[in-house]
C-alpha cells in the first residue's frame, strides 16, 4: 500500500539566516484532525509558510511528503495541485481580481477541468450560503476592503471548494467573535462530513483552545521555541486553557 | 526643431487646403501658435525621442475630403487619402456628421461648441486646428438622452498623416456617450476632442487608441462643463510607438462632476505622455482622477497630473489617484501630481503607488495551485480593473481586456 499522510520529519527553518524551526516531526493522517499550539513566536507559522513554498523561509534541513510525494521539492502552486492548502493568518488583498473568477481559476488548477462553469457558480453558491456569506462577495475584489471576518470566511469558502487533501490552517480563529467562528467551523465541520472532505487532513493552527472546542483534535501538540515539545489528546488543550503555556515550558525545561 | 519651418513654408504647407471648417487666414494663425506655443517639456528627448515638430505634413500629402455625410442616425464613412472616419449614431434625435459639413449646414451651431474649449491655444490644438478638416461633430440637443453610444471611429492610412478633430455639443440636460476608437497604420496622428457641456448634460467620453505600433499620436481633449453638468473623459492608450494624451475639464460652474479616467501600457520600447488637469475655476465641483499605468520591457511613461482649484472655488473636492505597476526592470514610469489650490475650504486627495507586483500577492495565489506566470498575469490584468469598470459597454471593456492580455503574452 502507498504511503498515505502529511509527513513532516527532522524540519529545520531558517528566516532572514535565523533559525526558527529546529527539529519538527508531524505526521498529519488521511482524515484526522491535528491542532498546533504555542506560544507567540514560538515559530508556528514558520511552520505553515515552510510547507506551502513560502520563498523567504529557508528549510534548511529535513522532509516533508504529502501521500509519498516529496514537497519540498516542488514550487508553491504544485504543492497546491498535489493537494496541499494553507489558510493564511493574513491574506493577500489583490484589488481588480473578483472573488468568483479568482476561485474558478484556483479550481481549475487543482483540479483541471473537473466542474462546468455553471455547476462551479452552483457550487460556489452553496459553499458560500453554508457560511453566510452574500453572493455579491463573488463580484467584490479579492480581500480588497474586507473585514477580518470576512477574510477569514473567505479562506474557508476557499477550503471548501477546492478540498484538499490536508489543510493548515494558521490562526484561522484570530480575530474572529463568537457568529464568525461558529460558521467557519460549521463550515469544517461540513467539509469533513462531505464526500470531498471525508479523507482530508487538518492540522489547525492556534494559539486559543476556543476553536478546539467546535472542531474536536485528534492530537494537540504543543510547540515551543521551534520545536514539539509535548502531545496529547483534546485534554492538553484544556490543560493549556487552564494552566498557559508557561507551566508547560516549565515542565519540559525540567524534563530536559 | 523649428528651422525646419521657416514661416515662409506655412502658406505654402495650406495652399489648396480649402476644407470649409476655418479660413485660410484662421488655419495659418492657428499654425503659427503651434511654433510660438512653448511645448511645456524642458526635456522633450527623454519622453518624445521624435522630433514631432519635424513631421508635421507637407500639404500635398492633405487631401480634400471626397464627400459629405448626411445628418441623422445611421452609419456613415468618409474617406480620404490620409484616413477614413466612420460614425454610428443610433439616435434619431442626436445629431452626428462631419465637420465640414456641420461648418456648412448648421454654422451656427458648431460655431457654438468648435474651438470654444479654447483648444486652439494649446501647441498641438492649434496644430490640429490649423489642418481640421477630418472629423466629427455630435449634437445633443436640450434633455436628449442618448445613453447608447456614439462611436465614432478613425483608420489611418499606413504613412499618411491625419489631424482627426471631434467636437460634441451637450444642450441643457442632454445625455450622451460617446466612443473615439482610433487605428490603422498613420506614421502621424495628431487629434483634438473637445467637448462642451451646457448646464445638467452628462457626457461620458471615452477613447481607444489602438494604432500601429510604429505610429506617433499626439491627443488634445478639452471638456467645458457648465452648472451641474457631469463629464468624464475614459482613455485607453495602447498603441502607437509615442502617445501624448492631454486631457483637461475645465470646471465653469458648480455642482460639475468631472471624471477623468486614463489608462496605458507601453511595451517594448513605446513611450506614453499623459497629462491631466482638472481646472476647478468655481466651488462646489467634485473631481476625480484615476489613472492606471503599467509598463513592460523598456516601456515608459510619464504621468502628469494637475489639479488646480483657485481662491474662488471654495468647497472644491479633488481627488487624484495614480498606480503604476513596473513588470520589467527597465520599464520606466514617472508620475508627478502637481496640485495648486489657492483656496481654503476645500478637500483634496492625491495617492499614488509606483512598483512591482507585491511578491506576497503572488504567493498567495500560488498556494491556490495557481502557476507563477498566470498570477502575474492576473495580477496585472486585475490591476487596470478599476480603471476598465469606467469604460462603456461590456464590449468595449472585454476588447480592452483582451488587449491588455495580448500586451501580457
Amino acid at each position: 500500500m502507498s504511503e498515505t499522510g502529511l509527513r513532516i520529519a527532522d524540519l529545520h527553518c531558517s528566516v532572514a539566516g535565523k533559525a526558527i524551526l529546529k527539529g519538527i516531526d508531524l505526521t498529519v493522517e488521511p482524515g484526522k484532525v491535528h491542532a498546533l499550539m504555542g506560544p507567540n513566536g514560538s515559530g508556528k507559522s514558520t511552520l505553515a509558510f515552510s510547507l506551502t513554498g513560502h520563498p523567504q523561509y529557508d528549510v534548511t534541513r529535513g522532509s516533508v511528503r504529502l501521500d509519498g510525494t516529496d514537497l519540498l521539492e516542488l514550487a508553491p502552486d504544485k504543492r497546491a495541485r498535489a493537494g496541499l492548502f494553507l489558510s493564511f493568518q493574513y491574506p493577500a488583498a489583490i484589488p481588480g481580481i473578483k472573488v468568483a473568477n479568482f476561485l474558478h481559476a484556483a479550481r481549475q488548477a487543482v483540479r483541471p477541468g473537473d466542474l462546468a462553469p455553471a455547476k462551479f457558480r452552483a457550487l460556489l453558491l452553496e459553499k458560500m450560503e453554508a457560511l453566510g456569506m452574500d453572493p455579491s462577495f463573488m463580484g467584490r475584489y479579492l480581500n480588497d476592503g474586507f473585514s477580518g471576518g470576512e477574510k477569514k470566511r473567505l479562506e474557508m469558502l476557499q477550503l471548501a471548494v477546492l478540498a484538499p487533501k490536508y489543510a493548515v490552517l494558521d490562526e484561522t480563529d484570530s480575530g474572529l467573535d463568537v457568529d464568525a467562528l461558529q460558521d467557519v467551523c460549521d463550515s469544517l465541520n461540513a467539509l469533513r462530513a462531505s464526500e470531498e472532505g471525508r479523507s482530508a487532513g487538518f492540522l489547525i493552527i492556534t494559539h486559543y483552545p476556543r476553536i478546539l472546542q467546535y472542531v474536536v483534535p485528534d492530537v494537540v501538540h504543543v510547540m515551543i521555541d521551534g520545536r514539539i515539545v509535548m502531545a496529547g489528546g483534546h485534554d492538553l488543550a484544556d490543560r493549556i486553557e487552564r494552566e498557559g503555556y508557561d507551566a508547560i515550558r516549565e515542565e519540559t525545561r525540567a524534563l530536559a | 526643431m523649428l528651422k525646419a519651418f521657416p514661416a515662409s513654408d506655412l502658406h505654402e504647407r495650406l495652399a489648396g487646403f480649402d476644407a470649409g471648417v476655418l479660413a485660410p487666414q484662421e488655419r495659418t494663425r492657428a499654425l503659427e501658435r503651434f511654433f510660438t506655443v512653448p511645448s511645456g517639456r524642458a526635456h522633450p528627448g527623454r519622453y518624445w525621442r521624435v522630433d514631432i515638430e519635424g513631421i508635421v505634413p507637407q500639404a500635398s500629402t492633405i487631401a480634400a475630403a471626397d464627400g459629405r455625410m448626411t445628418i441623422g442616425p445611421g452609419r456613415e464613412q468618409l474617406a480620404t487619402p490620409a484616413g477614413t472616419m466612420t460614425i454610428d449614431n443610433p439616435h434619431p434625435r442626436a445629431l452626428a456628421c462631419d465637420i465640414v459639413t456641420a461648418a456648412g449646414v448648421h454654422g451656427p451651431l458648431f460655431a457654438r461648441a468648435f474651438g470654444a474649449t479654447g483648444i486652439g491655444a494649446t501647441k498641438f490644438g492649434a496644430l490640429t486646428t490649423a489642418f481640421a478638416q477630418l472629423g466629427a461633430f455630435v449634437y445633443l440637443p436640450a434633455d436628449v438622452a442618448a445613453d447608447a453610444p456614439i462611436t465614432i471611429s478613425y483608420v489611418a492610412a499606413p504613412g499618411q498623416t491625419l489631424f482627426p478633430y471631434t467636437v460634441v455639443l451637450a444642450e441643457r440636460g442632454a445625455r450622451a456617450t460617446v466612443i473615439e476608437r482610433f487605428s490603422g497604420g498613420g506614421s502621424f496622428v495628431c487629434g483634438v476632442d473637445e467637448i462642451v457641456a451646457e448646464p445638467g448634460a452628462d457626457v461620458t467620453f471615452a477613447t481607444y487608441q489602438d494604432l500601429s505600433p510604429d505610429a506617433r499620436f499626439v491627443a488634445t481633449r478639452a471638456a467645458k462643463a457648465e452648472r451641474d453638468v457631469t463629464v468624464a473623459w475614459v482613455c485607453a492608450e495602447l498603441g502607437s510607438a509615442l502617445a501624448v494624451t492631454d486631457v483637461s475639464v475645465a470646471i465653469a460652474g458648480p455642482g460639475v462632476a468631472a471624471h477623468v479616467t486614463a489608462l496605458f501600457f507601453p511595451r517594448d520600447s513605446q513611450h506614453v505622455d499623459a497629462i491631466t488637469t482638472i481646472d476647478h475655476a468655481v466651488g462646489d465641483s467634485t473631481s476625480e482622477t484615476l489613472v492606471k499605468s503599467a509598463a513592460v520591457d523598456r516601456g515608459q511613461a510619464r504621468f502628469l497630473g494637475n489639479i488646480r482649484i483657485a481662491a474662488k472655488a471654495q468647497g472644491s473636492d479633488a481627488n487624484l489617484r495614480d498606480d503604476a505597476l513596473l513588470l520589467s526592470a527597465r520599464a520606466h514610469i514617472d508620475s508627478v501630481p502637481a496640485l495648486e489650490i489657492a483656496a481654503n475650504d476645500v478637500k483634496a486627495y492625491h495617492g499614488a503607488t509606483v512598483g512591482a507586483i507585491d511578491a506576497e500577492q503572488i504567493f498567495y495565489m500560488e498556494s491556490r495551485g495557481i502557476a507563477r506566470d498566470a498570477a502575474e498575469r492576473m495580477i496585472a490584468l486585475g490591476f487596470f480593473e478599476p480603471a476598465i469598470a469606467h469604460f462603456p459597454t461590456g464590449a468595449l471593456r472585454d476588447e480592452l481586456r483582451a488587449a491588455l492580455a495580448a500586451k501580457l503574452a
